[in-house]
């Protein structure tokens, strides 16, 4: 009970190691790392290996995902946009999977490290960097200037969307780590107090702890969801600079 | 899993994005213009300030930006211009 709630997300190394001065350790978050690659794995091409017609259980859950994943990429990047399906996909597993393998009592939640959030969307922005400076040259940089501006507003919007552009990828990474940090915290929180609250009050934390656990279910697959739905806007933005202007279709 | 077209998840969602995008452009445009003062000209609070009302006109936008994108397709706000 005297445990601070912040308490589950130290990491100690288990298997301590070190290449050229830079720490490799095995730690916990390592390991569930690995945990969450293995599970999805598994899941996935079992899912994949029956191929019915008429799918079972687990396909047809498989199903619905893929189908999923692809109404994000076509709604946000229209049909070129399924050539991230993989970046987007693989994204979306991983981080579904670790949201959810967390929530079993005794886990950790991977996502709720901000270095890994923090990889994952720096690595989509840079993408998307790559994406648009490729594909348009230095007109890319006209994504600075919003279409429709007025002369003399350019001065001042230049900043404005260089300050928006560089917050994206840190609210993305901040959004993610942030929310399921806070689930976590909130539901040792109430724990700590049903433990120490006894049988006379301790109940009613105890119904908020279920009901927030209940929440948290939602709250892993909204996070995961927007952490993609938002990986194929940035990428879309870089793709079809200011709109379909330049890939009409 | 919930399916996406749920209009509770969907909103949730939304509230969360939103929220966020504000906040971190608010964060990212105080945060240059403190640099900006601290390392280049030394004119503490003036860049600090500008970076903060120009962060949070950021903000702003890109809240605005996404509550429109959620109003109307993507293809309409494309049509608009």
């Amino acid at each position: 009970m005297e445990e601070s709630p912040l308490h589950q997300f130290e990491l100690h190394p288990w298997i301590p190691m070190s290449i050229g001065g830079v720490d490799i350790s095995i730690n916990k978050a390592v390991v569930f790392m690995w945990v969450v690659i293995a599970v999805a794995s598994v899941c996935m091409v079992m899912a994949g290996s029956s191929r019915k017609l008429v799918p079972g259980k687990l396909q047809s859950l498989a199903e619905m995902m893929v189908e999923f994943i692809r109404n994000m990429i076509l709604e946000t990047m229209g049909k070129d946009g399924m050539r991230f399906f993989p970046l987007v996909a693989t994204l979306f597993v991983f981080i579904l999977f670790s949201n959810y393998i967390g929530l079993i009592p005794g886990t950790y939640t991977v996502t709720s490290q901000i270095i890994v959030t923090a990889v994952f969307s720096f690595l989509v922005y840079g993408i998307s960097l790559v994406v648009g400076f490729s594909l348009h040259g230095v007109k890319f940089l006209g994504i600075l200037v919003p279409p429709g501006t007025p002369g003399w507003l350019v001065p001042l919007m230049i900043p404005i969307e260089i300050i928006s552009q560089i917050a994206r990828p840190i609210s993305l990474a901040v959004r993610l780590f942030a929310n399921m940090t806070a689930g976590h915290v909130m539901l040792a929180v109430l724990f700590g107090l049903t433990v120490g609250g006894g049988v006379l009050i301790g109940w009613l934390p105890f119904v908020f702890t279920v009901a927030i656990y209940g929440l948290e279910f939602g709250i892993a697959f909204i996070q995961a969801y927007i952490f993609t739905i938002l990986t194929c806007v940035y990428l879309g933005d870089a793709f079809h600079l200011h709109g379909h202007e330049e890939h009409a279709h | 899993m919930p399916p996406p077209q749920d209009p509770l998840y969907a909103g949730l969602g939304q509230a969360v994005r939103i929220g966020t995008e504000l906040l971190a452009a608010l964060i990212v445009g105080g945060g240059l213009g403190w640099a900006v003062d601290t390392y280049l000209f030394g004119t503490i609070p003036w860049g600090l300030v500008i970076g903060l009302v120009f962060g949070l006109a950021a903000g702003m936008r890109s809240a605005y930006r996404s509550a429109q994108r959620w109003q109307n397709p993507p293809t309409d706000v494309d049509k608009q211009g």
